[in-house]
């Protein structure tokens, strides 16, 4: 992928230097470590008698309902801007008029909001694990490495799906702020959506259900009938609407 | 011959329209631009000239018609058009929170093969080596303006769209800059469209208009000395003789010459005459006793040319 064609990597290079020049950057991570240190420290003050290690404490805070669900709101905060604020600050007039396709430019700003979406879980996780460590020990724990990442995984998932959608909005509406309003929305619907529409059937087909697979672990899907496979269908199948709506609507575009 | 010329073109604009939700805004435009030529958009404002050259650049569609650059289609060929096309189309804008340098080097990275060695010299010619480690945000407009034409030379184009380069420039930066232009112009062979509304750079930097208005075109036409050239034959003068009657009596009986205006108030006539006439005007008019206090030429400015061409109801 990076050779082929000229240059899509320093493409990608380009908009990881945009995201990352910018001064809140390191805040985002600042806040996913506050976030952990709280959770270490309410975790040893919680008079619940269980015994925690780190592995145990890092996969429950790779949880969605962890911090999984934060981490998300930081990623759409952080990339509603990739492709609306070009617009809104003027810059994509510079940026259409080289020797790239439209697609080749879009395509390398999604690949960057995916990048800044497993970097920021990265380095949860492994800020998880060094605050696991020094407050809890790698004791013996029924909780192994590989439940740790498929936990991680399964967060992953839920974020990709989010992030995708949050991309085609920030294409769609061309405004950031719109973007990380209709994001947030979407995710915080999604909780009550669940809730009210379990009971009907039609629900399995909607993304608010599909996204969080953490659930088939446990062996209780949603709604009757759902099945891992049925889901991860579902979910490539939304992805693939919203990055081709995303693309058409990109290429389609008079850029004012 | 014809054909020839067709090829040789870096630009080529054939009946080009564009609509937007059932308002025609270009109608039927066609031009061309051959290399080394310096060419001005010009028109009253809504006339068309930003949209035109988002056409150009391919940032907006056009609804019928084609545009060609070097021989590529920028319907159909995008990258391969716009490769050698530098812009700036409207404000230059830049990413606030980054310096310029890291500015630059966005475009660098988006072009293969600009060396070094290109990149400071482009740095240097637009004079920002002072000014490139601060953030865009703290730049002045002509600073913005700079670093906008710095990223449009970066890839050696052959074809640079200018539109209102000169907006925020320092009157030293603007002559610098029109310097550079025509130098790039006749060194390199760079084509270069610019529209503006500053009717006397244009005039001094460019060899050709195309004139606009309400998304149509109006005139192309040729000025600076390639218009004397051609106009030779047929001058305009100013006389100031005292008293005007017994001057104008005079100059009546010259079948060459011809009184075609007479500014009582100023004791002037404008007379329209050959070159080659000018010493029998003055021989005429001190044998009638007329006393002559000037002889000059009345080139009719750009501006007033402009107006004559949109019909003047509108300013530039
Ligand atoms: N997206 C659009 N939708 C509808 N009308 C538009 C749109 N863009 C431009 N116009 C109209 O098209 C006309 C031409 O606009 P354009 O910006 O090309 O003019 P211009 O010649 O660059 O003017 P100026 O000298 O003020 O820069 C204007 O009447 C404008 O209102
Ligand atoms: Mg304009």
């Amino acid at each position: 992928m990076l050779n082929h064609g000229s240059g899509f990597g320093k493409l990608v290079v380009n908009e990881w230097l945009k995201l990352s020049k910018k001064r809140s950057f390191f805040i985002a991570f600042l806040i996913m470590a506050g976030f952990v240190a709280l959770l270490a420290y309410l975790t040893t003050i919680a008079p619940s008698g269980e015994t925690y290690t780190a592995l145990r404490f890092a996969a429950e805070c790779m949880e969605i309902r962890g911090l999984g669900s934060i981490m998300l709101y930081i990623v759409i905060i952080s990339t509603s801007g990739i492709v609306a604020r070009e617009h809104s600050m003027g810059t994509i007039k510079f940026l259409m008029i080289r020797a790239h396709g439209r697609s080749r430019i879009l395509a390398s700003k999604y690949v960057v909001a995916l990048l800044y979406m497993l970097a920021l879980a990265v380095f949860t996780l492994a800020v998880t694990l060094a605050a696991g460590w020094v407050v809890f020990g790698f004791g013996a724990s029924e909780v192994s490495w590989a439940d740790l990442f498929l936990q991680a995984l399964y967060t992953l998932v839920y974020m990709f799906v989010y992030t995708t959608f949050v991309f085609m909005i920030g294409v769609l509406t061309r405004s950031a702020g719109a973007t990380i309003g209709i994001g947030m929305f979407a995710v915080v619907l999604q909780s009550i959506l669940n809730m009210v529409l379990s009971r009907y059937a039609f629900a399995k087909y909607l993304l608010f259900t599909n996204t969080d697979l953490s659930v088939y672990a446990t062996n209780t899907a949603p709604i009757k009938g759902m099945t891992l496979t049925f889901s991860v269908i579902i979910l490539s199948v939304y992805v693939i609407l919203f990055l081709a709506a995303s693309f058409v609507t990109f290429k389609r575009r008079d850029i004012a | 011959m014809a054909t020839n010329e067709r090829e040789r073109a870096v630009l080529s604009l054939k009946g080009v329209t564009k609509r937007i939700g059932g308002k025609t805004i270009v109608e039927g435009l066609g031009f061309e631009l051959f290399p080394g030529e310096i060419v001005g958009l010009l028109g009253p404002n809504g006339a068309g000239k930003t949209t035109t050259i988002r056409m150009i650049v391919g940032l907006i569609g056009m609804t019928e018609g084609d545009i060609s650059i070097g021989g590529h289609s920028i319907r159909s060929e995008f990258t391969k058009a716009i490769r050698h096309v530098g812009g700036i189309i409207e404000n230059p804008e830049f990413y606030p929170y980054m310096t310029g340098l890291d500015n630059l080097k966005q475009y660098r990275r988006m072009t293969d093969g600009i060396t070094d060695e290109r990149f400071q010299e482009v740095i240097r010619l637009v004079g920002l080596e002072d000014a490139l480690n601060k953030r865009v945000k703290a730049y002045s407009l002509g600073m913005r303006q700079r670093l906008g034409i710095a990223q449009a030379l970066l890839h050696k184009p052959s074809l640079l769209i200018l539109d209102e380069p000169t907006n925020g420039l320092d009157p030293a930066g603007i002559r610098e800059m029109r310097d550079y232009l025509k130098e790039i112009a006749s060194k390199e062979g760079i084509a270069i469209l610019i529209s503006s509304h500053l009717l006397s750079e244009i005039e001094q930097i460019c060899g050709r208009v195309v004139v606009i208005q309400n998304g149509k075109l109006v005139t192309v036409r040729d000025i600076g000395e390639q218009q004397n050239k051609a106009e030779r034959s047929q001058i305009e003068v100013v006389v100031r003789a005292t008293p005007l009657t017994v001057a104008r009596q005079a100059l009546d009986r010259l079948d060459m010459v011809q009184v075609t205006r007479v500014f009582e108030e100023r004791n002037e006539l404008l007379l329209s005459l050959k070159d080659e006439d000018i010493p029998l005007v003055v021989k005429a008019l001190g044998e009638h006793d007329a006393a002559l206090y000037r002889i000059e030429e009345a080139k009719s400015t750009l501006e007033e040319e402009f107006l004559k061409w949109t019909g003047g109801n509108r300013i530039a």
